[in-house]
């Protein structure tokens, strides 16, 4: 390992260039913003499949109150609670290096779903048609995993067992019979159509992942609130 | 003098000391933060960080904004072009020098 002045390792160097970007959910607020737009958008999605009452322009409604509700919610508990406590930060404007990185990553996950796919036909002969359907629904899910580790695992050690989660549940609702996910996207298990079989397949990531999020969130918020302490009022 | 004796006696040495290569790193990474940011990650005493700013803040490395957040008095602190620059050159030689 290189080091710098005084023992400072360069790793070091380089990992404290890391830190401001893995402060954004120091206070699990991201997580928690990120919990109820997937479950949200799970509810709304939902909702107008059982019910002929509920229109889609009521969700589309909906849809726009609740991110208004989780923008001015997430600013509002960042300036009045974390800013105070702990510091504020205004982060700079992604890169395009960054972007690169990000395709480079999709297109791994892309593969390493694509491969893992064709091991486990030929392994279990499960049903083509199912996984044509589930397998993409799946690669979404790894995505957010791959950003989940990215920006907010790296920081704390025990976010690694909510990623671990994420992907378990991710290949548990791939592996799924056809039937159930098919009723959950609308149909009855004996007339489930491919399109549903997908839809419900989306329903049931989302809506685990959401309620995931919300919990480590909620975990991380209420830790947060209890090691730290709003700032006295000095000159600095 | 070898390359490698070279390179370490043109390091910047207002960067190079601890404190200050700790704050430029973090300030490295965003547009700006406060002062109660960089106590909270570097975990300095107000006196010993405030010192290490006025080091930088004449160098020209950082710039310094007094504020206020509502009622609060606030200070804002960001890396200037220079300081960007000396700090990607002192990160470059320091890989060169080890």
């Amino acid at each position: 390992m290189q080091s710098g002045p005084e023992g400072m390792k360069m790793d070091q160097i380089e990992k404290l260039v890391q830190r401001p970007l893995l402060y954004n959910n120091v206070d699990g607020v991201v997580e928690l913003g990120l919990g109820l737009m997937f479950l949200g958008t799970a509810l709304f999605q939902w909702l107008p499949i059982q019910s002929s009452w509920w229109h889609r322009y009521r969700s589309s409604l909906c849809f726009l109150l609740l991110f208004a509700v989780i923008h001015y919610g997430v600013k509002a508990i960042k300036t009045h609670i974390t800013y105070p406590r702990t510091g504020f930060v205004e982060y700079r404007k992604l890169k395009s290096a960054w972007l690169s990185v990000l395709v480079f990553i999709c297109a791994i996950a892309l593969l390493a779903t694509c491969g893992a796919r064709f091991a486990a036909r030929s392994h279990w002969d499960i049903d083509g048609s199912h996984w044509g359907m589930t397998t993409p629904v799946a690669l979404i899910g790894l995505v957010i995993v791959v950003f989940y580790v990215l920006h907010i695992a790296r920081a704390v050690r025990w976010k690694w067992a909510v990623a671990a989660a994420l992907v378990i549940c991710s290949v548990a609702i791939a592996m799924l019979p056809a039937g159930v996910v098919g009723e959950v996207g609308g149909g009855t298990s004996a007339i489930a159509t491919l399109s549903e079989r997908s839809f419900g397949a989306w329903l049931l990531t989302i809506t685990l992942y959401g309620a995931i999020f919300l919990l480590s969130g909620g975990i991380s918020f209420v830790l947060y609130l209890r090691h730290t302490q709003p700032a006295a009022e000095t000159v600095e | 003098m070898n390359l490698k004796t070279r390179r370490i006696a043109e390091i910047d040495r207002v960067i190079h000391e601890p404190g200050r290569l700790m704050l430029v790193a973090l300030l490295s990474a965003v547009e700006q933060a406060d002062f109660l940011y960089l106590q909270h990650e570097t975990e300095m005493n107000k006196g010993t960080l405030s010192s290490h700013l006025s080091r930088l803040e004449e160098a020209k490395y950082i710039e310094v904004v007094k504020t206020y957040r509502g009622k609060i008095p606030q200070t804002l602190l960001s890396l200037t072009a220079d300081g960007r620059q000396a700090f990607q050159q002192y990160r470059r030689r320091m890989k060169e020098a080890l």
